[in-house]
């Protein structure tokens, strides 16, 4: 990649890519999510910190980031390169909490906060703040090479790990620091393979050692290194020797390593090809990285729309539930039956068809006794039977949502974050059931009413009375089986056929069906409704955490544009 | 797993604390199974298990383990502490690939060393070789292990590690001035074990290296990563097993919780003091319900509503007042009443109810198997929600204040077996004696008098007939009987007739009343044997629960108490 060859193209689609991972969220709970997320935001940092930024200014000086274990000497190690104390040193770990970028004066202007690592405040003084960067621009160091003394990646302190994963990931060359005691140790090798697999460029340094075991660990060190594919990379060996009053190491000590430096400074076509493999290897990286996040991303659409299916399915369930037992007659029997088989029994119904004294005695008899008209009583059960039903079947319906629920972790979680026990009915449902109830009852009335305002019906609307003919239209409802009303509607439909006569001698044949049907939809939806109002809890859980439909796809599709212009800018492999 | 803490028990000979403690883990852990996290009942097996084979073994011993990163100088330290170069030590990294153990004692160690899974060529005895000094008298008793590194690229080194971390009475952490503030060791041994502060020690080795005078400024350092791992009252000792500091200090503390032998029970204590709070967590401590007191009221009423008996109650009313009126009816026009069909009959209750009578067992449940079903309608859905609503509100009702694992085993419990309740009722109304088999005594004695009334209307009938037959005949009237001036054939069939309408009358009022009771006697019996039923479908299951729940809230209580 020459100077001229900042391909606009590869810039636009990485920007792209960045702005569409900064967007997919992976909100549920699931086996590939937590690593799917740290990747995402180690992309999005990599994207913003460095290789767009890279890509712009191909020309900026060779950014070398010194990394490694705490104690292992990384700011010793920067001192005595410079050749000046601008890191502090010490025998607490972790000492350096800020990192400290050292730079030529001349190369300042390339490290401003638009420039580099944009998240991170520039500061000239030292600082234990994880948040800043501190710049020392210093003579000792040629032009064309900056040297960045990043935190530990393996101490307690919790954001050094963080920083300097971040700023590893901003470096052009790594000098990776380790000592003798250190150099088997599981977390820098994490760095060291993920470097590798990337292409970064590498140079390791073994700090720290002692000079009778600096052949034995030397080698056993370079076998490892060759071991997991980094036999390329160049590897220093510094003694572990006594520092001077500036704790700097003497200058011997440090030598082939600044040498090494002030070669890469010097050579810009051997700068460019360092920057030129790490960078490519970062771009590269990105597609196998997108992926693994994509693929993620799409198991939480998955996780997500089954999540919502199985609270839809179990209310759509609770909700065939209550129809079918509105419409089979099991409504009729029992306490309906009874009070219905009283009213027809009682005559109240059939009596007015003979004389008026009858009605007009027994409701003075009724009245008397403080009972309820009987028309009333038949109200009230066909109000207690659908008040039970709806509710008994919200309780189950959510109880069988928060079970699907539970057998994945992420609606595990969301139910126990979720405000309140949303695995059990609302608090308030009976109440609201019975309203509806109540209101489906009053339209039925209405209805009857309506109907009867006809003047041809009027005079034998009033024969019987809106709430007699309100009362026989419920039972007929009940007892009609998937919308066909008759003679065949088994037990139940024994006792509504005296209704259904009735209905029919006031308002006529089609007339009752129609009512029938318009009534039964009225229930149908207010249920439906009621049930809607449940399912939403469910919904309202799952709707504060979005992914939006396909952002997987565009991930993917993203990630393919950076490929294609990849190669159309890079035509050399 | 109780016979081994009966075992315990036997050979501790008197109470032991511990395996008191053990005893309640272990019984709390058998209540939770299956019903709290399953990684957490099977930590609590595990432990109780390690602990039983543990307490069993040697108790003269304690096992102290050097355990750190590699580099840290374990390895030197072992060799220092023996005072013989057994464990390699070297610059290459790691350098322990296996655990080393090293047994002080009169006693052999062997088993116990079985135990933690040392092999043979491992295992050293100190006693046995050359050039024993008198300060390894003091550590009789001692089995130290030199345990691999936990920082390695060699993954089999950090499950050695955990392995035997969890198998230790005392764990020695060698750190060292580089590697002191390594999240390996804070974030995945330190803080975790910070419950177990009183079997821990801190080494910070390899103080040869730091200039003298920052040496108190690393140990204060490390003191306040230690204090923020929640491990304040850690000893912690400055060695160089290079240079001989420390080293005295450090065998004298090994010394002193060698003597003291109750480190191997101090360990199991934390642990299971660890195990126990983390079930307790889960457990919460809401006082346990009776169950049967809260079940009755709504859920008896709605199981009697879905099991019919508000019709088998009116079946029986109007069927005993028919076959009342039947039995003391008036002879002439009671045979009207046959060709009414008997309600009871209808329902298929009749036949059961004689049968019943003959079998020695009136409980429902028991002859639920001879029991034919009724002919009592199927309960509607309306029926069935509002009993499933009854039992979810008891349920409800019993698990207030309960955390979610507890509350939801007994609300699952609950609705377990009310698949097949509703045949359960059914079989508990078809096997009640519901006491109309027997016809009541009066009955009999109203029939005679009604069959003697009858007798008398009858003879008038025929006394007059006779009468009338001679007059026909023109035959001599015979003697007339007369009473206070009025013909006694006359007077029988007035008063046979009059005498059978009224007792017919009376009794069908008196029938009235007593079908009444016998429908309430029926009631109460029916409600009794649907109770039963209850208590067997609905309650048994949750108590079951709840029963785990006391025993799994008392096993806690002992393994936690002060």
């Amino acid at each position: 990649m020459s100077t001229a060859a900042v391909a606009p193209d590869l810039v636009s689609a990485l920007v792209r890519l960045r702005a569409t991972l900064a967007d997919c969220d992976l909100p549920f709970e699931a086996a590939d999510a937590p690593a799917a997320r740290i990747e995402r935001g180690n992309l999005v940092k990599q994207l913003d910190d460095y290789i767009i930024p890279r890509l712009q200014q191909i020309d900026a000086p060779l950014l070398a980031v010194v990394g490694g274990s705490t104690g292992a000497g990384k700011s010793t190690l920067v001192n005595s390169i410079v050749g000046a104390p601008v890191s502090a040193t010490g025998v607490l770990r972790p000492t350096t909490r800020s990192p400290v970028l050292v730079h030529n004066p001349a190369d300042a202007h390339w490290f401003g906060s638009d420039r580099l690592l944009p998240d991170l405040e520039r500061t000239d003084r030292a600082t234990g703040d994880q948040g800043a960067l501190q710049l020392v621009g210093t003579d000792q160091l040629p032009p064309g090479l900056a040297v960045l003394d990043a935190p530990d990646i393996d101490s307690v302190e919790q954001r050094n790990r963080r920083l300097a994963t971040q700023l590893l990931a901003a470096a052009d060359l790594w000098l990776f620091v380790t000592s003798a005691a250190r150099y088997a140790d599981q977390v820098p090798w994490g760095f060291l393979r993920a470097a590798a697999e990337r292409s970064t460029q590498v140079a390791v340094v073994l700090d720290r050692t002692a000079p009778g075991s600096v052949r034995e660990v030397g080698s056993d060190l370079a076998r490892m290194m060759t071991e997991r594919g980094l036999g390329d990379s160049p590897l220093f060996t510094v003694l572990e020797s006594p520092v001077d009053e500036a704790g700097l190491l003497p200058a011997p000590a440090v030598a082939p390593i600044r040498r090494w430096l002030d070669s890469l400074a010097a050579d810009e076509s051997a700068r460019g090809e360092v920057v030129r493999k790490t960078l490519s290897g970062a771009v590269a990286s990105l597609g196998a990285r997108t992926r693994l996040v994509a693929t993620a991303l799409a198991s939480q659409e998955q996780i997500a729309a089954r999540l919502r299916a199985d609270a839809l399915r179990a209310y759509a369930d609770g909700l065939a539930g209550v129809d079918e037992a509105t419409q089979d007659g099991s409504l009729l029997r029992g306490e309906v039956l009874a009070r219905w088989q009283e009213f027809v029994g009682t005559g109240e119904l059939l009596r007015t068809l003979e004389d008026r004294v009858g009605r007009l005695r027994d409701r003075l008899f009724n009245a008397a006794r403080g009972r309820p008209q009987p028309a009333q009583e038949v109200t009230v059960a066909v109000e207690t039977g659908l008040e039970t039903l709806i509710v008994e079947h919200a309780e189950s319906a959510a109880e069988r949502a928060a079970l699907a629920w539970r057998t994945l972790p992420a609606g595990a979680a969301l139910l126990n974050a979720a405000p309140g026990d949303i695995g059990r009915a609302s608090r308030d449902l009976r109440a609201v059931a019975e309203r509806s109830v109540r209101d489906w009852q009053g339209a039925v009335l209405d209805l009857v009413r309506t109907e009867g305002s006809d003047r041809r019906t009027t005079a034998r609307v009033l024969a019987y009375g809106v709430n007699g003919l309100g009362v026989a239209l419920m039972v007929v409802i009940f007892a009609q089986t998937a919308g066909v009303t008759g003679a065949e509607v088994g037990v139940a439909g024994g006792t509504a056929v005296v209704g259904q006569k009735v209905l029919e001698a006031v308002f006529g044949d089609q007339a009752v069906r129609e009512l029938a049907e318009q009534s039964q939809r009225d229930l149908h939806l207010r249920v439906e409704q009621l049930f809607q109002q449940e399912c939403q809890r469910f919904q309202d859980v799952l709707d504060q955490h979005t992914v939006s439909a396909g952002a997987a796809e565009q991930l993917l599709e993203a990630v393919r544009n950076v490929e294609t212009a990849r190669w159309t800018s890079e035509p050399s492999p | 797993m109780s016979a081994m803490i009966e075992n315990l028990r036997r050979m501790s000979g008197r109470s032991s604390d511990l395996v008191e403690r053990l005893a309640g883990l272990d019984s709390a852990v058998q209540a939770a199974d299956g019903r709290l996290d399953p990684e957490l009942v099977a930590q609590g097996k595990a432990l109780v298990a390690r602990a039983g084979s543990r307490l069993k073994l040697s108790g003269d011993h304690t096992v102290v383990a050097l355990a750190g990163a590699t580099g840290s100088g374990k390895s030197s330290l072992f060799n220092a502490l023996t005072g013989v170069d057994v464990a390699s030590v070297g610059v290459r990294r790691p350098t322990t690939a296996e655990a080393l153990a090293c047994s002080w004692g009169p006693d052999e160690a062997g088993e116990l060393l079985d135990w933690l899974g040392i092999p043979q060529r491992n295992q050293i005895d100190r006693t046995k070789l050359a050039g024993s000094s008198p300060a390894d008298q003091g550590l009789s008793g001692l089995v130290l292990l030199d345990l691999p590194d936990h920082d390695s690229v060699e993954v089999s080194h950090h499950i050695e590690v955990e392995r035997l971390v969890q198998l230790a009475d005392v764990l020695v952490w060698v750190l060292d001035p580089q590697k002191y503030a390594d999240a390996a060791i804070h974030d995945r041994f330190l803080r975790p074990l910070s419950t177990h502060a009183d079997i821990m020690l801190v080494v910070l080795n390899h103080v040869d290296e730091l200039a003298a005078d920052r040496v108190d400024a690393c140990l204060s350092d490390l003191r306040r990563l230690l204090t923020l791992d929640g491990l304040d009252d850690v000893p912690i000792l400055a060695t160089s097993a290079a240079r001989g500091d420390g080293l005295a200090q450090l065998r004298a503390a090994i010394a002193d919780r060698v003597a003291q032998k109750r480190y191997a029970r101090e360990r199991l204590a934390a642990d299971v003091r660890v195990t126990a709070g983390r079930l307790a967590e889960q457990t919460g401590d809401a006082a346990p319900r009776d169950i049967g007191a809260a079940a009755g009221g709504e859920l008896l009423d709605a199981c009697a509503d879905a099991a019919g008996v508000p019709v088998v109650v009116r079946a029986i009313e109007s069927a005993t007042t028919q076959r009342a009126q039947q039995a003391t009816g008036w002879p002439v026009t009671k045979w009207l009443s046959r060709f009414r069909s008997d309600p009871l009959r209808r329902l298929h209750l009749d036949t059961v109810t004689r049968r019943s009578l003959t079998g020695s067992s009136d409980s429902a449940v028991d002859s639920a198997s001879r029991i034919s079903r009724t002919s009592i309608p199927q309960p509607t859905s309306v029926q069935r929600a509002r009993v499933e609503s009854a039992v979810r509100a008891v349920a409800d009702n019993a698990t207030v204040g309960m955390t979610r694992p507890w509350a939801t085993a007994v609300r699952t419990a609950s609705t377990s077996r009310l698949g097949d309740f509703s045949d359960a009722l059914d079989s508990a109304v078809a096997g009640t004696d519901l006491g109309v088999a027997k016809d009541p005594a009066w009955w009999r004695a109203v029939r005679g008098v009604q069959w003697a009334l009858f007798v008398v209307a009858l003879v008038g009938v025929l006394w007059l007939a006779a009468l009338a037959f001679f007059a026909y005949l023109r035959l001599p009237d015979p003697r007339s009987l007369d009473w206070h001036g009025l013909p006694v054939p006359t007077l029988l069939l007035i008063a046979g007739v009059i005498g059978g309408l009224l007792v017919a009358a009376v009794s069908r009022v008196a029938a009235g009343a007593s079908a009444r009771r016998r429908a309430q006697r029926a009631g109460q019996r029916l409600r009794a044997a649907i109770q039963r039923v209850c208590a067997d479908f609905v309650v048994a299951p949750m108590q079951r629960e709840m029963d785990a729940y006391a025993r799994c809230r008392g096993g806690l209580t002992a393994a936690l108490r002060r």
